[in-house]
């Protein structure tokens, strides 16, 4: 046991003082207010960026949708000469594309940077500017890469992009790079938001809310974000290599150099399965949350639903291959993975049987939430259905690529994601906008989508069965699918119009109606105690949480908060703050502070978003130019935002606690933010190595013979000179902490040195040899492998660079010194790459040229 | 040289006391068996001559996946004993202790660890079914 706060045995707050509850919320309100006028697109408060996210995210969906409605019109009929093959090649790419990577994926991060901090009875998240960074990401991406389609270059190769077609530009054009380089930079959004929300749930939760009552949707969220850490970067890997063949001629997948086109399907499945349950797992959420509401209360097997959540992050890494049933892999492999993915089952069952048990032992409130989340479960449960069918590999082997995959695949989203999402719209709307949705409406929307959408979707069971391929522009009369086709598209439509009403239903003017009652369901999660009206900083005051529904078994907790009776309620020192609490008891442990508008975001997403658009084009020259504006911009950023030294090293948080105004290590949000990041950073590396013993195991004559590796010599002493300049960083640190920052400064100086003569001493090695990446698949490899050690020895070095120049400036002091702590743990990540480096590319050639 | 003030009580307990990787360690395990039964087979089908029995992978699954559950019981065990897990339904443990954290942490644990040994017990089954690549 530890001697911790004993929260419960706080003292009482001070007695209600009408003028200092003004006096405060003025201040509050004149630090988080929001910049007005043009001003605003500032803005980086949660409830900003999440509704911007939210609408952007549904705006792509309204485009994706029109363009699957077109897909429609065209298979309507046999024959149809409406749309060339080419146009209608981009139509369904920009579609599965657009709805996977910009509406399911965003609209998550959307709907949890709005919800989570509130539900969290927290300010804000700890890292706002990088939510608004990757709000901006997300748009200028999405907008490239959906315009592409008005100049008639639209990516044409599937939202899955296999090669070699992809690769080959004789055969792609401009539009496979634009969707690249356009979902690399949308990725960056992605992991963004993974960091932010990992460090949000753990780190922001308020003071007492132990690990055992966290909110589901919290453990969701938590859950979902590590597995987007996980998932996105081999698909960042892929696009790298995909990108260097196209662009530079790099042999990775061109069979005639050593290449293998099934490289990219694993690279792309390990993204690509997981990610079905990375849009799934949140939706489901939903559901988890609004549920107990409903039912009045609490959920049954909650912790059987947490154990649910993390099986199926875990499990669902374990699939990718069932995509790949036909590619004629062995079939033990084979065998591992359909085990693998009916096993995925048992997890997603508990949670399904858990919201039922629920409902069952309750008097459910029949609502329209209700609604859309019971046609949700009943969807998704057929589509789970099928899902174990086509996990059986003889059974895939004759639905594969037909139309009964497309109606799976659209059972198990609509179902898992889109339905619930429906109505956890009609359920927040209320906490978004204090005003409520038209009942009836929301009746009319939810039974044109429910029939619309199976009346679309079920008959292409049957045309998957009678043979109809997926992806065909058109079919004939003799075909005998032109009935069900018709069926389905006169579903779509109807569809469609549910949706209208939907939209018109959500973006009505509400401006004059009267105001929600403020907790308008009963539910008992803290998102519903915010106040109703011009209150931007999310709490009055952050209250002692030590109950699962707050609302329910807390009663007087409300009003303590608004009377501003728990902790900040004040901003006496003009700066946003949060409390910072530890992972197991949210016990309180400093507070954070966190930037306030700025363009700086903006600059740097607009910026970056530059350097892809115009590397797309290959303007080197321009894209260079961009790099180095992106890279002031982020610099500014860390400067002016980030480590702050505060005016005072400790604050008054009010009951009766003191806490610390500056963090750093472990405790710190931004340590968590570097190792959060760096492990995602691993996964991509994790990629390459993956790529390397793919090619290994896939071509007989993959390593060359000893003479043609990179040399021994040079290699071994370029890992000792890198590994120098490793021990030359964490030196400096130690010499800060002793308080000597000049040898601080040197130290740091010279392993950039140090450190850049052995990354050249790898480039000698390797070129020494003649390894060329455009001949072969091992040469690409080898070059890839370095240049990916070089690319973030560059990184390292600017981030030198700037440690130096704190250190030189006094932000970065004996005391106060989380720059150099966080420029070490990034350290301590390039390391293991460049010792993982060499071991692929000088000791296991070796050691299997001895064998 | 002074120190930054410390937060009141301890600091954060995550890796001494390992209550977050318990939860996440018998889902690994599993992971780390499916990854390497993967490799061997995939390493053994493209390295051995075409159809050859496939014994050396087979077994090698076989038995990683029965030392793998030999494994899990062993953190089954520490859930139960150190951190109180029970196989309950109708659990409600929202006791605001690190006494109530624990026992929550050691049941979803225990529940984790009865998954991942059927997933692993999943994952065998094709290796005493099949016999060649």
């Amino acid at each position: 046991m530890t001697d911790e706060i004993d929260l419960s045995q706080l003292p009482p707050a001070e007695p209600y003082d009408k003028a200092r509850d003004e006096a405060q919320r003025a201040r509050l309100l004149d630090v988080w207010k929001k910049p007005t006028g043009w001003r605003g697109v500032s803005a980086v408060n949660n409830s900003h960026v999440g509704k911007w996210y939210l609408l952007t995210s549904f705006a792509f969906f309204v485009f994706a949708g029109i363009l699957a409605l077109l897909i429609r019109v065209q298979l309507a009929v046999p024959d149809n000469p409406l749309f060339s093959q080419s146009l209608y090649n981009q139509l369904f790419t920009l579609h599965g594309t657009a709805m996977m990577f910009l509406f399911a994926v965003p609209i998550f991060e959307a709907v949890a940077i709005i919800i989570l901090p509130e539900i969290l009875g927290a300010r804000d998240l700890p890292f706002p500017r990088l939510s608004a960074f990757g709000f901006w990401c997300f748009v200028i991406g999405g907008v490239f890469v959906c315009g592409s389609i008005f100049f008639g270059v639209a990516p044409d190769g599937g939202w899955f992009m296999y090669t070699p077609l992809s690769s080959d530009p004789a055969y792609s054009g401009l539009g496979t790079d634009i969707w690249l380089l356009g979902l690399s930079f949308i990725e960056v959004s992605s992991i963004a938001a993974a960091v932010e929300l990992i460090v949000g749930v753990l780190k922001s939760r308020p003071p007492g809310m132990r690990l055992n009552l966290i909110p589901l949707y919290c453990w969701y969220v938590l859950v979902v974000a590590g597995m987007i850490l996980f998932a996105f970067p081999p698909l960042i890997a892929g696009d790298l290599l995909l990108e260097m063949e196209r662009a530079f001629g790099w042999a990775f997948f061109d069979p005639d150099r050593g290449g293998d086109p099934l490289l990219w399907q694993h690279l792309f499945w390990i993204f690509g399965h997981p990610e079905v349950y990375i849009i799934f797992l949140p939706s489901i959420a939903l559901i988890a949350t609004m549920l107990p509401t409903f039912a009045g209360r609490p959920m049954v097997g909650h912790s059987w639903i947490v154990l649910s959540a993390v099986s199926v992050a875990f499990l669902s890494f374990g699939l990718w291959v069932h995509h790949m049933f036909t590619t004629g892999l062995p079939e033990i492999s084979l065998a591992f993975f359909s085990a693998a993915s009916e096993a995925v089952a048992v997890p997603t069952g508990i949670q399904i049987f858990c919201f039922i048990a629920t409902m069952l032992v309750a008097k459910v409130r029949p609502s329209v939430p209700m609604l859309f989340a019971g046609g949700a479960l009943a969807i998704f449960v057929f589509g789970g259905l099928t899902g174990v069918m086509v996990a059986l590999v003889p059974f895939d082997w004759q639905a594969h690529d037909s139309y009964f995959v497309v109606a799976h695949l659209h059972y198990t989203l609509i179902g898992g994601m889109l339905f619930p999402l429906f109505a956890g719209i009609h359920y927040w709307y209320p906490f978004v906008t204090k005003r409520k949705m038209n009942d009836r409406a929301g009746k009319w929307s939810f039974w044109l989508m429910f029939g619309g959408f199976n009346v679309a979707f079920l008959p292409m069971h049957w045309t998957g069965i009678m043979g109809m391929p997926r992806r065909v522009w058109t079919y004939q009369l003799s075909d005998g699918w032109g009935l069900l086709n018709m069926v389905s598209t006169i579903g779509s439509f109807v569809f469609a119009f549910g949706f209208l009403v939907l939209a018109i239903n959500v973006l009505w003017p509400r401006g004059k109606h009267a105001a929600a009652p403020r907790n308008i369901w009963n539910a008992g999660t803290m998102e519903w105690s915010e106040e109703q009206e011009g209150t931007p900083w999310g709490v009055r005051s952050i209250p002692y949480v030590h109950t699962r529904y707050p609302l329910w078994e807390q009663p007087e907790l409300v009003g303590e908060m608004d009377r501003g009776e728990w902790f900040l309620p004040d901003a006496e020192e003009g700066e946003r703050e949060l409390i910072v609490t530890d992972i197991l008891d949210a016990r309180p442990l400093f507070v954070q502070r966190v930037g306030g508008p700025s363009f700086l975001t903006l600059g740097a997403a607009f910026c970056l978003g530059a350097v892809f658009i115009l590397a797309t084009f290959h303007l080197w020259t321009w894209t260079m130019f961009f790099g180095a504006g992106f890279v002031a911009f982020v610099l500014r950023w860390l400067w002016t935002g980030t480590a702050r030294i505060p005016e005072k090293t400790t604050k008054y948080v009010g009951r009766g606690i003191t806490l610390p105004t500056y963090a750093q290590g472990n405790k710190s949000v931004g340590w968590w933010a570097v190792f959060i990041t760096m492990t995602g950073d691993m996964t991509a590396f994790t990629g390459l190595v993956f790529s390397y013993f793919f090619f290994w195991t896939a071509l007989p004559d993959f390593l060359p013979s000893l003479a043609d590796v990179p040399a021994f010599g040079p290699m071994m002493g370029g890992l000792a000179l890198m590994l120098i300049g490793w021990g030359m960083t964490i030196a400096s640190r130690e010499a800060l902490r002793k308080d000597n920052g000049t040898i601080s400064m040197i130290l740091l100086g010279g392993s950039v040195v140090i450190k850049t003569a052995g990354i050249a001493a790898w480039c000698y090695a390797a070129w020494a040899v003649g390894l060329d990446p455009t001949v072969h698949s091992f040469d690409a490899m080898v070059w890839m492998l370095i240049l990916w050690t070089g690319l973030h020895l560059i990184l390292d070095a600017v981030m030198h660079g700037y440690v130096i120049a704190r250190i030189w400036k006094h932000c970065c002091t004996p005391i106060f010194r989380a720059d150099v702590i966080n420029l070490t743990l990034y350290g301590h990540f390039v390391a293991i790459t460049v010792i993982v480096t060499f071991a692929l590319l000088a000791l296991f050639p070796l050691m299997m040229g001895v064998l | 040289m002074p120190e930054l003030p410390e937060p009141p009580g301890d600091a954060p307990r995550v890796i001494d006391q390992g209550s977050i990787w318990i939860l996440v360690a018998s889902p690994s395990i599993w992971a780390a068996h499916f990854l390497i039964s993967y490799w061997v087979a995939a390493v053994y089908c493209a390295k051995a001559p075409n159809a050859a029995p496939l014994m050396e992978p087979r077994w090698i699954a076989i038995g990683l996946g029965v030392f793998c559950c030999a494994l899990i019981a062993w953190l089954a065990w520490i859930a139960v004993k150190r951190y109180g897990g029970v196989f309950l339904i109708f659990e409600e443990i929202t006791e605001s202790s690190e006494r109530g954290r624990d026992k929550f942490v050691g049941h979803v644990s225990l529940l984790l660890c009865v998954l991942s040994a059927v997933a692993i017990v999943f994952n065998i089954i094709p290796g005493l079914v099949l016999g060649q690549c």
